[in-house]
């Protein structure tokens, strides 16, 4: 393999951004979600100050706890910042671009909640069991409608590879956006809102034991724990975010280096990350959460119109 | 035409005597020896020693076993072997080649493990097995089937003659059903073993007739002459074989809806053994599918890849679901078995979709990926089995229900069994997800050809569907058999004063855990081996294609688990160290609402897979039982005993019926045959009578 050095400039600029500005994203939401509810609402620079204060904090942790929460907040972090650095967004390059394409970004976000389920059972408290529960069982149907939706891109693009599938958007324009793909990019929507867990399917604010989901699993954590769940939660949010940006949208990716790509390219990619932030926030505050019962359908119908797009492509004459 | 088969000519391969001019060619004659002094040392009266001599030696009989296979695929093919012989069919004939050698190494790489596992094992109190009791008559059953066991899985891999594949077949089956029953069977493991040995027998039954076809057809049962036979024969005689030769492989892999005798017979016997059945077994119904359906039958109707890719995705995604709803740490294991049985046909039916189209290529790729997760669930599965074998062995249950907070007390084993569950939930870097992420690859390959027809491209992505299905719910099943089962507080006296394993048991786990690590970096050049085995197969000609994986092709979708695997290490490094170096950690009781924390409030086994029952309800039907006992006189509740659980909808519409169906023909049969002498003397003259008004002249 030969070093591209273009491709490495704009891989590492990129990581850069998505790490640093992961927390950002979450100022954001909240605080249009407050404007939206006519409260001012926390700094924009929030959750930083938040992720600092528990990084100094000595943590508190379960009399029955093992080796398991010492260590899960790190791998999660691990997987989470590894699946960033997969996602084309600024570049089509990301920093590890050609290591692992978009079946290895779901599994690593996999691994990731398998690590936070896990250790949301380790203290034995009933409310991180009920979190844990209810995070495997939504994962399971929002993991066929992502890859049912992405599959649309995968056949349009005859590749799993994410750089693949963005160069290949860049290159077709708005041609790019079949109704099939459009079809696939509502259902990856509707999936990627369970995903990063906002209303309909979670509420990000709640500490309500009875309809948690993500925040009944981070209950138990305290100090540099809490932070990088909170942490790895965030940039979770900036992966889905960016995978969902690189496969339907991905309009303004820089692929050389010349100034005016680069400024574009990071216009856009703030632009779509700010987008995401705001749908979120008017998301949380116009929806109420849906009975759990309810998710299925709602899930399922996100499949659903997946399984439109796909039989649109393959049976319907281009 | 089949009474013919005793006048055929002898086939040539099993006139091939034992090749001891190579290296290679010592290794069976070598292997069958230590087998057959494993099974010397079961019969001798010689008490412990003997027992652990016999497991050494079947230990050292699978290592060579992997290394022969080793050598196969290093590229000295075939290695032949053959001896004895039954009414003028070889008794024993081997031919291994490739595609045996990948099963063989399998077998051999589970078979060490467990059998250097069962050292340290066996003597000591099962809940189910009791094999310690010394009112255990000599020899021990257990231990005189386990070389039987291992030496005919050998054989069926290897065999290169059809009668010597269902003698062989038939050893593996009689051998299993032994192990699976054991010494002194409860009622519940006789029923398992007589489940097993029925249904078993019936796929047998299916196998036989094809053979039978096959080998009227082509004058011979050398799998070479069949072969040639089965692709002359008219399309209608095709598809009645490709029927049975379903129906027969299917069953013994475990597919659903044929799946039924496969959850009763793996958890009951002894842990090792069930490492090997649900390791290694059931890919001989996996290898027979391909052997005798992909390479015998050759390519055939575009039906039969949609028959084997629905009984793949239906496996998938109904047999990680029951592993959801099962409480026994076995018997959740086994059901995810079929779940990746599942997965595994998953690859086999795209390969036959991709050879209908006529994409060689993408087929062979497809068989590569099929093969490569039979590998990884064959170690993965093994390496659970035997974590779950060191809890049921330490705590004397293996109802998650009761177990818990396992992590203080058996370190050991809640590592490993953490492994294999990560592995098996299909996160990378581990091998699992290698495998998984094989078969998505052509699965999509096969979806996006637009050679193909577009009923062949719809079924291939929905396999894409109910691949995703399953391994979510698989994440779902492995953290509540891990979460459940070894973290938070014990839910009873035996798992909070278990003791961790001995040093064999920690052996054969960390032997397996190794191959679960190191196939999961080595992914890419293994895949790369697998392709090559698989390429002729399918007629892929010229040089293989590249499997993407390990390997970062220009623009080509890859996967390099080595580099992933460092910026994981590294991340995860760093942010350890930096949070947890140098820091005082408080330790508190877990905030329960002010009360003091108790095991019941935990969430269960039952309570964990709850909502999925709820979700999937349609399928699962539910089941719910709620008795509360109240104060005398008061409105206030005493006990209240909860029941929750999901009914197998295959077992109950299904098998029950045809089982009402079998004992009612039974009911009528019995007035005829109602041992009535006077009675059976007239049926006697009546048939006499009848054949002489017919045989008038």
């Amino acid at each position: 393999m030969t070093i591209d050095s273009t491709a490495l400039v704009l891989g590492v600029a990129q990581a850069v951004l998505v790490l640093a500005l992961a927390p950002l994203l979450l100022g954001v939401t909240k605080r249009v979600k407050a404007r939206l509810q006519y409260r001012t609402g926390a700094p924009l620079l929030q959750p930083y100050r938040d992720l600092a204060k528990w990084w100094r904090k000595t943590p508190v942790e379960s009399e029955t706890a093992s080796v398991v929460t010492a260590m899960a907040p790190a791998g999660i972090v691990a997987a989470v910042v590894t699946a960033s650095l997969l996602v084309p967004l600024v570049s089509s390059r990301p920093l590890l671009d050609g290591w692992g394409d978009l079946l290895v970004v779901l599994g690593l976000l996999a691994g990731a909640r398998f690590l936070m389920a896990l250790a949301a059972l380790d203290a034995g408290s009933a409310f991180g069991g009920m979190g844990s529960s209810r995070e495997v069982a939504i994962a399971s149907l929002v993991e066929p409608a992502l890859l049912l939706a992405l599959a649309g891109a995968v056949i349009a693009a005859g590749s799993t590879d994410l750089g693949r599938i963005a160069g290949l958007g860049l290159a077709s324009g708005l041609g790019w956006l079949t109704p099939s793909l459009l079809l696939c990019a509502a259902a990856f929507g509707i999936a990627a809102v369970a995903e990063t867990g906002h209303e309909p399917f979670d509420n990000p604010d709640t500490h309500l034991e009875l309809t948690m989901v993500h925040e009944g699993m981070l209950l138990e954590a305290s100090g540099p724990r809490l932070a990088m769940l909170t942490y790895a939660a965030e940039v979770r949010l900036v992966v889905v975010a960016s995978l969902f940006a690189a496969v339907f949208l991905p309009f303004g990716m820089a692929s050389e280096l010349t100034p005016l790509a680069l400024v574009v390219a990071l216009a856009a990619a703030v632009g779509k990350l700010l987008a995401v932030a705001v749908v979120l926030a008017l998301l949380d505050a116009g929806l109420a959460k849906l009975r759990i019962l309810a998710l299925p359908g709602l899930l399922g119908f996100a499949s659903t119109i997946a399984v439109i797009g796909l039989a649109a492509r393959l049976w319907l004459p281009a | 035409m089949y009474s013919e088969i005793n006048e055929l000519p002898r086939p040539a391969a099993a006139l091939t005597p034992v090749d001891l001019t190579t290296a290679a060619g010592w290794l069976p004659p070598v292997i069958a020896a230590l087998l057959g002094l494993s099974a010397l040392a079961a019969v001798l009266p010689a008490g412990e020693v003997g027992r652990r001599g016999a497991y050494a030696l079947a230990a050292a009989a699978s290592t060579v076993m992997a290394a022969l296979a080793d050598l196969v695929l290093a590229g000295l093919s075939p290695v032949t072997f053959s001896f004895g012989s039954v009414l003028g069919f070889p008794l024993v004939d081997v031919a291994l080649d490739d595609l045996g050698a990948v099963f063989v190494l399998m077998l051999g790489v589970v078979g060490a493990a467990a059998s250097v596992y069962a050292i340290g094992y066996a003597p000591h109190v099962d809940a189910e097995t009791d094999a310690s009791d010394s009112r255990i008559r000599r020899p021990d059953p257990v231990l005189l089937a386990y070389p039987i066991f291992l030496g005919s899985m050998f054989a069926v891999f290897g065999a290169a003659d059809a009668v010597a594949f269902l003698i062989a077949w038939e050893a593996m089956a009689l051998s299993s059903a032994v192990l699976v029953v054991g010494a002194r069977p409860t009622p519940g493991q006789a029923r398992a073993g007589y489940v097993y040995l029925a249904l078993t027998h019936l796929a047998t039954a299916a196998v036989i007739v094809a053979f039978a076809i096959l080998a009227g057809a082509a004058g011979g049962t050398g799998l070479d002459g069949l072969g040639a036979a089965a692709r002359a024969m008219p399309e209608i005689e095709r598809n009645l074989l490709f029927a049975l030769l379903l129906v027969g492989f299917a069953t013994k892999a475990g597919a659903v809806p044929l799946h039924v005798w496969l959850p009763r017979a793996h958890p009951v016997a002894p842990s090792h053994v069930s490492a090997l059945m649900s390791g290694v077994m059931v890919k001989a119904g996996v290898y027979g599918l391909i052997r005798f359906v992909l390479v015998l039958l050759g390519p055939g109707a575009e039906w039969w890849g949609f028959a084997v890719l629905a009984l793949g995705g239906v496996s998938a995604v109904l047999g990680v679901l029951y592993a959801l709803m099962e409480h026994d740490l076995k018997r959740l294991l086994a059901f995810s078995t079929i779940e990746n049985v599942g997965i595994i046909l998953l690859g086999i039916g795209a390969a036959m979709l991709a050879g209908t189209a006529g994409l060689a290529s993408v087929a062979a790729l497809a068989l590569a990926a099929a093969l490569l997760h039979a590998f990884n669930h064959a170690a993965i599965k093994g390496l659970l089995f035997l974590a779950a074998g060191s809890v049921q062995h330490a705590t004397g249950t293996r109802d998650l229900n009761r177990l818990g907070g396992l992590v203080r007390v058996l370190p050991l084993t809640t590592l490993a069994f953490g492994l294999g569950a990560v592995a098996m939930a299909g996160v990378p870097p581990l091998n699992g997800f290698a495998g998984e992420w094989l078969t998505f690859q052509v699965l999509f390959a096969v979806a996006g050809n637009t050679a193909g027809s577009e009923l062949a491209r719809s079924a291939a992505l929905v396999g894409v569907g109910a691949l995703g299905l399953a391994a979510a719910l698989a994440l779902a099943a492995l953290v509540k058999a891990t979460g459940t089962g070894f973290l938070a507080l014990p839910r009873s006296e035996a798992a909070a004063n278990a003791t961790e394993s001995g040093r064999p048991m920690v052996v054969g786990m960390t032997m397996l855990a190794g191959v679960c690590v190191a196939v999961g970096l080595l992914a890419g050049p293994l895949s790369g081996i697998l392709v090559g085995v698989t390429s002729p197969l399918v007629g892929a000609g010229g040089a293989p294609p590249p499997t993407n994986l390990g390997t970062v092709g220009p623009g080509g979708a890859g996967y390099g688990p080595a580099p992933v695997a460092v910026v994981l290490g590294l991340v995860f490094g760093a942010a350890a160290f930096a949070g947890n170096r140098g820091r005082v950690v408080r330790r508190a009781p877990t905030w329960t609402c002010g009360i003091l924390p108790e095991p019941a409030f935990e969430y269960t086994s039952t309570s964990y897979g709850k909502l999925i029952r709820l979700f999937f309800g349609r399928v699962l039907r539910p089941e719910r039982e709620v008795q509360v006992e109240l104060h005398p006189g008061t409105p206030f509740p005493r006990t209240v005993r909860y029941r929750g659980g999901a009914r197998h909808v295959i077992d109950e519409r299904v098998y029950l019926p045809l089982q009402h169906g079998a004992v009612a023909a039974a009911q009528l049969a019995r007035r005829v045959q109602n041992g009535s002498l006077q009675l059976y003397l007239a049926y006697t003259v009546l048939a006499l009578v009848a054949l002489l008004l017919v045989a008038r002249p």
